[in-house]
């Protein structure tokens, strides 16, 4: 393509070059032809914002993947033999094992927690571990739920999608943390004793998580695909007798990539944030370390040991942050009408 | 529009009963033993197995549960006697059950509960709209300046922070280490008892719930305004000489109203259905806060009310939603 046509280039050249350059020029010439998802790849290169927050996120990430051998460098364990040994007698923890009246140790390099004697950062390395793999877990299962539900009511329409529209609409009604309050004492009397109690819980609160999320993707999903069944190439794949699902999987699918990152961007914070708040309500997460955890114990210790509650706070805070602001920055790059 | 509205209702009584149901089922089908939370708390914790089928049987999970449903809705509407243990409990309409640890009908617990969960909703959602509001107007009317971005992006950054992260820093820093003048202890009196501590207790909860609510109305009513501002009738009330004031707040304000008043219903109604995070931040003895002490408890009733009570409150409010929307904005046409 010569550097004269209006399109890709015209884009490419706002999006990737300052302007003044000669379009004759060697740099010019290689930006011609690129993919969309290169355009908005540059984009995001050049947000220094988005960057940032991206940093946070695989340090987060890090910190997820790699809780266990993160543990085992630091020497910490969530495990406390005689907790009392750690402890003043109003709970607080002694001097020597850190703050809030000693000072650094390596052996406890963010002290221990008061009450339990628990390492603080053995369990915030869980916390972030378990808090991601939930809300990723969540995220992927409302993702699959919406976008197959959006499919399927956008392109068949008619009665599938009146039905499929009801049923969001009666889930929207429905206030999420209820239904975990309703679904939690219910799950623990009929699993309690179960060996596998632990992982049921974490399932139910996936499936929770999940069953209240999937709606605002359905929706979206279904206008997406509502605008594009009347796309020539839709029709064009129609006319050819493509079968539904084919149709729906390698036509309609490859064109809803963006709005599916950008839509899982914003929830996976939400679901960081909203996995914490029910631990913190004592009906999420009970029998693994969860930030929210943390956040209640740290309440009635507030007055003298500050950071205890400071340390799921700001990684919650600043988590929840930064995806939110790098989803919203994905729109902006993915969005061919925003041109900065 | 008669016709309209006598939709509107059926559609709700409709949605009402199929919720009610979908809870009703939950807990009938959910708990392995349903009666086992009430025997243990009748037999101080000596639950054996020929008790516990005592209690199940009592308290009606041998029957099918078509027909228990059908004791639930009509105790709910005409009251119902409960045996447990020998003891007949009247309770009245509406009977929701009897608690499994107090014994005591759950409805006359929750009717001390519903006025502090009110409370906090009213107080909460009216400065959603008192803050929210003129905080958009003033901020559309300069829109572009650096006032506005700055207010844009702070309240952007405001409302992506958790709530009850938010909370729970407003209330460890003015209600454990700093004291605010004319903010009491945070708890809840009855406003029958002492207005003044009633409302000195719940003030900074309102305090809290209406500035993170507000960031929300601020952006929707600034959206809406600087829409309403470029409308061609904005124009026109410039043009014939209106002042400012007059063009700001008759013409444009009452139309960029409109959707934030929707938005508003639905609010109000999910705060209403719980606050639970307010609640227990603030340890007001709401709703909410009973319901999570039930579950601690595993008091299934009481968790059982409290969903049934959520659910009316959001379908009630939807409702009014619905129909407030079809009187407020003159486009809108029900044939």
């Amino acid at each position: 393509m010569s550097a004269e046509t209006a399109g890709p280039e015209t884009l490419g050249h706002l999006s990737e070059e300052p302007k003044g350059e000669d379009p004759g020029s060697s740099k010019a010439r290689t930006i011609t032809g690129k993919s969309p998802m290169r355009i908005a790849l540059g984009r995001l290169l050049r947000d220094k914002i988005a960057l940032v927050c991206l940093a946070v996120v695989l340090f987060f990430v890090f910190i997820a993947i790699f809780a266990g051998p993160l543990q085992k460098l630091f020497g910490v364990t969530t495990e406390t033999a005689f907790p009392t040994q750690f402890l003043n007698l109003d709970g607080t923890p002694r001097a020597e094992f850190g703050p809030p009246y000693g000072g650094f140790t390596w052996d406890h390099p963010f002290g221990v927690a008061p009450r339990t004697a628990t390492d603080n950062l053995a369990f915030w390395l869980q916390g972030a571990q378990n808090s991601l793999q939930i809300a990723t877990t969540a995220t992927i299962v409302a993702m699959l739920v919406g976008v197959t539900l959006g499919l399927l009511g956008g392109f068949l329409g008619g009665i599938v999608d009146r039905i499929i529209g009801f049923v969001t609409d009666f889930f929207l009604t429905l206030p999420f943390i209820l239904a975990a309050l309703t679904i939690a004492p219910i799950i623990n009397e009929r699993f309690r004793d179960s060996p596998n109690y632990p992982t049921i819980q974490v399932i139910a609160l996936i499936g929770v998580l999940a069953g209240f999320g999937w709606m605002s993707v359905a929706r979206l999903i279904r206008g997406e695909v509502l605008s594009l069944r009347e796309r020539e190439f839709v029709q064009a794949a129609r006319v050819m007798g493509m079968p539904t699902r084919r149709l729906l999987l390698k036509e309609l699918l490859p064109n809803l990539v963006a709005p599916i990152v950008v839509a899982s961007s914003l929830m996976l914070p939400a679901f960081v944030a909203a996995e914490a708040g029910l631990a913190f309500l004592g009906i999420g997460v009970t029998t693994r370390p969860s930030w929210g955890q943390t956040l209640n114990q740290g309440i009635g210790f507030f007055d003298n040991y500050p950071l205890y509650l400071y340390q799921p706070l700001i990684a919650i805070v600043a988590i929840v942050l930064a995806l939110n602001l790098l989803g919203d920055a994905l729109r902006d790059a993915l969005d061919p009408k925003t041109r900065r | 529009m008669f016709a309209y509205i006598v939709k509107r209702l059926l559609a709700g009584l409709v949605v009402l009963t199929l919720v009610s149901l979908s809870i009703f089922l939950l807990f009938w089908y959910g708990p392995s033993e349903p009666a086992r939370a009430m025997c243990d708390s009748k037999t101080s914790n000596r639950c054996s197995p020929e008790k516990l089928e005592v209690f199940t049987e009592e308290l009606g999970y041998n029957n099918p549960w078509a027909s228990e449903f059908g004791n639930y809705v009509g105790g709910i509407v005409t009251g119902r006697d409960i045996t447990v243990a020998g003891q007949t409990t009247r309770c009245e309409a509406p009977c929701l059950g009897l608690s499994y640890s107090t014994g005591k009908p759950v409805w006359e617990d929750m009717q001390s509960r519903i006025p502090a969960t009110v409370s906090i909703a009213v107080g909460g959602a009216s400065l959603y709209l008192l803050l929210g509001v003129p905080i958009g107007v003033a901020a559309s009317k300069r829109r572009g300046t650096v006032a506005d971005k700055t207010l844009v992006s702070s309240f952007l950054v405001i409302s992506s922070i958790p709530y009850y992260l938010f909370a729970l820093l407003v209330f460890l820093y003015f209600a454990v280490l700093y004291e605010l003048p004319f903010v009491g202890q945070p708890g809840y009196t009855p406003l029958t008892e002492n207005p003044a501590e009633w409302f000195g207790g719940l003030a900074l909860a309102w305090i809290c719930l209406g500035v993170f609510g507000c960031t929300a109305y601020t952006r929707y009513s600034r959206g809406a305004m600087v829409e309403a501002l470029s409308e061609d009738y904005v124009r026109t009330a410039k043009a014939k000489g209106l002042p400012q004031r007059a063009v700001v707040y008759k013409h444009a304000l009452r139309a960029a109203l409109v959707p934030v008043v929707t938005i508003f219903g639905i609010d109000f109604g999910t705060l209403l259905a719980g606050t639970i995070f307010t609640e227990k931040i603030f340890d007001i003895n709401g709703i909410g806060l009973w319901a999570l002490n039930a579950v601690g408890q595993k008091d299934l009733p009481i968790v059982q009310a409290t969903a049934l009570f959520a659910a009316i409150a959001l379908i009630v409010s939807n409702l009014v939603v619905d129909l407030l929307y079809s009187v407020l904005d003159p486009r809108v046409r029900l044939s």
